[in-house]
């Protein structure tokens, strides 16, 4: 239903998009691909602009990784457009590659290679100047914080090592792209900070990034938008901000449940209880500003309340508010 | 962990060309080196090479010591020294050296050849190196080098049981450097075999038995098709009678005339042609021959052939000469098969037919012609494969 929804506005996007000659970015336009009889990505869109991150969510199976195969230019789509800040990669994988980093979801390491040997590679293989690789390795080692390691073999490095690596590989080039698939996976949360700020700082010096990931809370604060898949289709996109926006529920505790329970039916707002630890209850609030007055009226019915926060991310929102199927 | 995203000054905006001097070409050959730079440092640090290169030179100190134990053994029985009018054992020593390294290389180098595309494609790495600037050719190209140059090293450690072979004697410079020679290209041969095939199949086992039965159809096989296909290609040869002078060793008493001369045999009349042993003579008539030289090119691609019949050999003084070495009887067999009847049966086409044929037209060109299309081909294939972005993907494939 949503979907039929909003098609045309999609529609819409799509012929504004194809109208712009060099769309500053990443754009993906009706893009299938399916291998054999599986049709692993139908119809998918996606833009991803310079200067933002744009997160990729979707069920296990929804196609994420094949769609990032395709706009790393690995795979050719059997049908619709990939653009690559205007280059297309089926025509022109060179120009295309080297404005592309891709980090995928397997790590993928050489383990008899130590991370400073991995990273020269790499920087061979995107045929940097030979004098400027040894600079951009250190930069880079210390930028995912690798610096102590560099000179262990990838073998001994843990998972969350071994992605931060796999991270620094992407960045080698300095690539105007940037698509990762499952980033924070395997991250400790320090590290899930570090890329957090990493990421924010790659799209402040106006790369356009790509994550997919499943870490919702976390994509809040890395995404400026989103694009929903599931079953190979593009199921929406948004924006954070209209994520925010939009209508979700609330968590509400007070020193007396009793109390809020009470001044809520006077209020006449529908409730249930909550799904935590701790005893609260959740409503569903149309926006923020509607949940900043709901607490005014709260306040003045006299109820002490202790918390009152998002019972979820805005995008996890979203995303269960969709039915996504898995696969 | 510190924020140093923005462009700083070492930081390259846009990969360049390497150097402005490199032209295509040199662009091209610096990715092939990188990316063999890269393989060989990962071979260098595995273990297992070790074990196998130390494997191998126990193995060839052994079949050379064998060798020589068993020769200076037998010369001794034989003629009560080393000394004598023997040759040196110099040839015999370097020419088995030489066919165990020949076998052992041709058993070793498909395993370190044959998971080269398809291992790294099993361990997430292979789509890393293909969404850099490098090219599918250029990932090939390095793959197949690095597996050469470990091939080579197996060489290199046996040589000095070849050259144990040529202090021995009876050997020369340039003898050894084509055998050398042809053996590394030999062994390039089924490394470049091993990588197509591994950019072709999905599993690094099942390339390496696809490669393992490659090299044994080369190797067993291609005397099996040509035994059978001389079998089925019968024909026919021009030829006239025979007649054989004998010997005057082995002329007895009884044979000898009232006059104390030997009572050859009248040769009879019209011979067309005539050596020391037998003449030729009388009509041409059509005779049943097998026409190996039809089949002789399957025999070619053998790399035990192809090694053997590329050695030159100096036909020593005499028309009887009969080749010694093993290589060489190796060689002279194959030309024989090569000439076919019209060359090797006696009195074809009223001629008689040296017993060593002198190389006229050698084997090994086309023999290793065929070997290097066929694993030029194989590669073209695994090129093909590794190109991307992928269109069609064989079934079970992931790109990563």
């Amino acid at each position: 239903m949503r979907k039929r929804g909003r098609a045309p506005a999609r529609q819409g996007e799509v012929l504004e998009l194809m109208e712009s000659e060099v769309f500053n970015g990443l754009a993906a336009v009706g893009v299938s691909r399916s291998f054999g009889d599986v049709h692993a990505v139908v119809s998918m869109d996606l833009q991803a602009p310079a200067g933002e991150v744009t997160a990729l969510i979707g069920p296990n199976g929804a196609g994420k990784t094949t769609l990032l195969l395709m706009l790393a230019s690995l795979l050719a789509p059997d049908a619709g457009t990939v653009r690559i800040m205007g280059i297309d990669p089926s025509r022109n994988p060179a120009a295309a590659r080297a404005k592309i980093g891709w980090m995928p979801d397997t790590l993928g390491v050489w383990e008899a290679l130590t991370a400073r040997e991995i990273l020269s590679a790499m920087g061979r293989f995107y045929q940097l100047p030979k004098a400027a690789i040894p600079a951009r390795v250190i930069e880079l080692l210390a930028l995912v914080n690798l610096s102590d390691l560099a000179d262990q073999k990838a073998r001994v490095l843990s998972r969350g090592q071994q992605q931060r690596l796999s991270l620094a590989r992407a960045l080698i080039h300095d690539p105007q792209v940037l698509l990762l698939d499952e980033p924070a996976s395997g991250l400790d949360p320090g590290s899930r900070v570090a890329l957090r700020q990493i990421l924010r700082g790659l799209a402040a010096a106006g790369k356009a990034v790509v994550v997919s990931s499943h870490v919702l809370a976390e994509l809040d604060e890395i995404a400026d938008r989103a694009v929903f898949v599931n079953a190979g289709r593009t199921v929406l996109a948004q924006t954070v901000q209209q994520a925010a926006t939009q209508g979700r529920r609330y968590s509400i505790s007070a020193l007396d449940a009793q109390v809020l329970e009470a001044a809520l039916a006077r209020l006449g707002v529908p409730f249930r209880a909550g799904t935590g630890r701790r005893e609260s209850v959740s409503v569903e609030v149309g926006g923020e500003t509607q949940a900043s007055a709901l607490l005014c009226d709260l306040m003045v019915e006299g109820v002490e309340v202790c918390s009152f926060a998002p019972a979820s991310g805005a995008l996890e929102e979203t995303y269960m508010s969709m039915d996504v199927e898995q696969r | 962990m510190t924020m140093t995203t923005k462009d700083g000054a070492g930081t390259p905006g846009e990969p360049q060309p390497d150097e402005p001097r490199a032209g295509r070409l040199g662009a091209y050959w610096a990715g092939v080196t990188a990316v063999v730079g890269m393989e060989m440092r990962q071979r260098m640090r595995s273990r297992g090479w070790y074990v196998m290169l130390a494997i191998w030179f126990v193995i060839i100190a052994l079949v050379t010591w064998l060798t020589w134990w068993s020769w200076s053994s037998q010369s001794s029985f034989q003629a009560g020294g080393p000394d004598g009018n023997h040759a040196g054992p110099g040839s015999l020593i370097f020419e088995i050296v030489m066919a165990f390294v020949l076998l052992f290389g041709l058993l070793v180098a498909p395993a370190f050849s044959a998971n080269a595309v398809n291992g790294d494609r099993a361990a997430g790495t292979l789509a890393i190196m293909q969404v850099t600037l490098l090219r599918p050719g250029q990932i090939l190209w390095g793959k197949f080098l690095a597996s050469w140059i470990a091939g080579l090293a197996f060489l290199v450690v046996s040589t000095p049981f070849l050259l144990f072979g040529i202090l021995q004697g009876g050997l020369g410079a340039g003898h050894i450097l084509v055998a050398l020679l042809m053996l590394a290209i030999e062994l390039g041969v089924v490394c470049a075999l091993g990588v197509g095939i591994s950019a072709l199949a999905n599993r690094p086992l099942f390339s390496i038995v696809v490669t393992y039965l490659v090299v044994a159809a080369l190797s067993v096989g291609t005397l099996i098709a040509f035994g059978l296909g001389a079998m089925v290609s019968h024909g026919t040869v021009m030829a006239n009678q025979t007649f054989y002078k004998g010997g005057y060793s082995a002329i007895t008493p009884e044979d000898l005339g009232p006059d104390g001369q030997a009572a050859r045999p009248t040769p009879p009349a019209g011979i067309t042609d005539q050596n020391a042993d037998y003449a030729c003579y009388g009509p041409l008539r059509e005779y049943q021959s097998v026409r190996t030289d039809r089949v002789a090119w399957i025999l070619a691609m053998n790399p035990f052939v192809v090694v053997a019949d590329s050695i030159p050999y100096s036909p020593r003084p005499g028309s009887d000469y009969s080749p010694t070495g093993a290589f060489e009887t190796i060689s002279q067999g194959a030309r024989v098969a090569q000439a076919g009847p019209a060359a090797t049966y006696p009195c074809a086409d009223g001629k008689v037919t040296p017993a060593y044929l002198t190389p006229k037209t050698p084997l090994w060109p086309l023999g290793l012609g065929l070997q290097l299309l066929l694993a030029g081909g194989v590669l073209a294939l695994g090129w093909r494969a590794l190109r991307t972005p992928a269109g069609k993907l064989p079934k079970g494939t992931r790109v990563a």
